[in-house]
């Protein structure tokens, strides 16, 4: 489980600027804005919509959703990171996404499809909230501001599974575990993980002796320890260096997303 | 449209020009509510898709809108080295443009025309009022984009697991689900970007489904010949895009 580290996450959580409606908000209101999406729903309608989101604990490895297996909630991350899976069979898998607080999960439900097509599990342990399908469904069709939000959030999902596409018909081991590891990073906030080599295998559709060899490369560039399950980030800088262009690629389609 | 193995074993070897052009030729519009398709048939333009025309590039606004009816595109992802390899494929059963209602004015991929014919386009703007109306095309383009993504994912998972020529055979099998013939007009070049391989990959692919009789491969023409051999040797990551794609969008036959 990743343990929380001294740095902010990629997504910081907005603070309130106006006191005068921090007086009025209430508690679930406040945990509402460290998910990006919600903060951006004009206050009148996100108090409406606090009273159906509901905090939850996300475990470690929990699946959330099952290709072909109708979702049955929503999660809008907090502080907990979602992958987004699919696979060929049981044994060979890639991630395709990563969802943190910038985002959600269960987007399928957003197009109107209430099935997954991939696997979501938790990746990084910690909150999130989640909303029964249903009456996400409703404040769905009724709110402009979360239509907006979703949509574009939407885009800058696809894209990032568009270039995952690309990054790995060109990309080698050593570049993509580069670039998870700083997308990990950045959006559970901490420089230390706790992986096994099976974990990352399935993350990066490699066996697992492809993980080996590729986390020897960043061990011998000093970018990385990793021993006995402990992975911690030695050299940020470095691991940029070695990792494909597809880490800064993604992390500008998402802030263009966010602008607006 | 596809042919049934039989009749594909029994169809001209060129593409047919449109005999009377037609939207309903698109999956998509046909499956508008007759009203809905009235108010868009006089927005719609009926425009030639020409091998290698570039419909957007990424970064560039986008002023159209596209339904294509017999060509096909390939939605290319370029690196910063210029290799490019295909994202996904759009024919008869979609549309170009979608990020237009996801708040993209522009797309990350470029849209390319890989096997020649026509299509449909309409003016983005138009597109954006009518998604705006909450009506049914609306809930048809979000079903289509849900079968991108599928499609986009899948592509993921077989560029690191699956071999270039089954690949090839996966482009082959989907373009042929599009299309009302078994044949596409292709360049080898056009094959190379889409596979991300240089031109000898792209020989050597074809090469080996040639020799295994499964297509005919000569000048710029890739012949199917055998499409229940195709899928044999595909992987099985053209099962799972078709599946999605007649689950989520179960146009009647045309």
């Amino acid at each position: 489980m990743p343990t929380m580290g001294s740095r902010q996450p990629l997504v910081p959580v907005l603070p309130s600027t106006d006191a005068r409606r921090a007086r009025v908000v209430s508690v679930s209101q406040r945990t509402a804005m460290a998910n990006r999406i919600l903060a951006s729903i004009p206050p009148e309608d996100s108090q409406r919509l606090s009273r159906e989101l509901e905090p939850v604990a996300l475990r470690f490895d929990q699946t959330l959703y099952e290709p072909g297996k109708a979702i049955k909630y929503v999660y809008f991350p907090i502080d907990c990171l979602v992958s987004l899976l699919t696979a060929v069979d049981r044994r060979r898998t890639l991630e395709v996404g990563m969802v943190g607080n910038e985002g959600m999960a269960g987007m399928p439900f957003i197009l109107g499809v209430g099935v997954s097509g991939v696997r979501a599990l938790v990746q990084g342990a910690g909150r999130a909230l989640r909303m029964a399908s249903v009456p996400f469904r409703i404040e769905f069709d009724r709110n402009p501001a979360l239509q907006q939000a979703l949509y574009r959030y939407t885009y800058a999902l696809m894209a990032q599974i568009s270039q995952t596409a690309a990054c790995n018909r060109f990309h080698e081991a050593d570049q993509r575990l580069a670039r998870w590891l700083l997308m990990t990073s950045d959006r559970v906030g901490a420089d230390d993980f706790a992986l096994t080599q099976e974990f990352l295998a399935h993350m990066l559709g490699l066996r697992r002796v492809g993980v080996t060899e590729a986390a020897s490369e960043l061990k011998r560039r000093k970018l990385i320890d990793y021993t006995r399950g402990q992975l911690r980030i030695l050299d940020r800088r470095g691991l940029k260096k070695v990792s494909c262009a597809c880490y800064e690629i993604v992390n500008l389609v998402f802030a263009r997303a966010q602008r607006h | 449209m596809r042919l049934t193995d039989e009749q594909a074993s029994r169809a001209p070897e060129a593409p047919p020009a449109p005999a009377a052009p037609d939207p309903h030729q698109n999956h998509l519009l046909d499956a508008l509510p007759a009203s809905d398709f009235e108010r868009l048939a006089p927005h719609l333009e009926h425009f030639a898709l020409d091998l290698g025309d570039v419909l957007y590039e990424p970064g560039v606004q986008m002023r159209y809108v596209y339904f294509p009816t017999t060509a096909i595109v390939s939605l290319l992802y370029v690196m910063e080295d210029g290799a490019s390899a295909e994202i996904a494929i759009v024919g008869n059963e979609g549309i170009l443009g979608i990020s237009l209602f996801m708040g993209g004015e522009s797309t990350p991929s470029r849209a390319v025309v890989q096997s020649a014919g026509y299509g449909y386009r309409m003016r983005a703007q138009l597109l954006k009022d009518e998604f705006g109306r909450f009506g049914p095309l609306m809930h048809l383009l979000l079903r289509y984009t849900q079968a991108l993504i599928t499609q986009m994912a899948q592509t993921a998972v077989c560029n690191r697991h699956h071999t270039v020529d089954q690949q090839l055979c996966r482009w082959l099998l989907l373009s042929l689900d599009r299309l009302a013939c078994n044949e596409l007009t292709m360049t080898q070049e056009l094959i190379a970007n889409m596979l991300g391989v240089r031109r000898e990959g792209v020989t050597e692919a074809a090469g080996k489904l040639q020799d295994a009789g499964l297509v005919k491969y000569r000048r710029g023409k890739i012949t199917v010949l055998d499409r229940p051999g195709l899928i044999k040797r595909s992987c099985e990551c053209y099962a799972v895009v078709k599946k999605e794609f007649d689950r989520l969008l179960p146009y009647k036959a045309l």
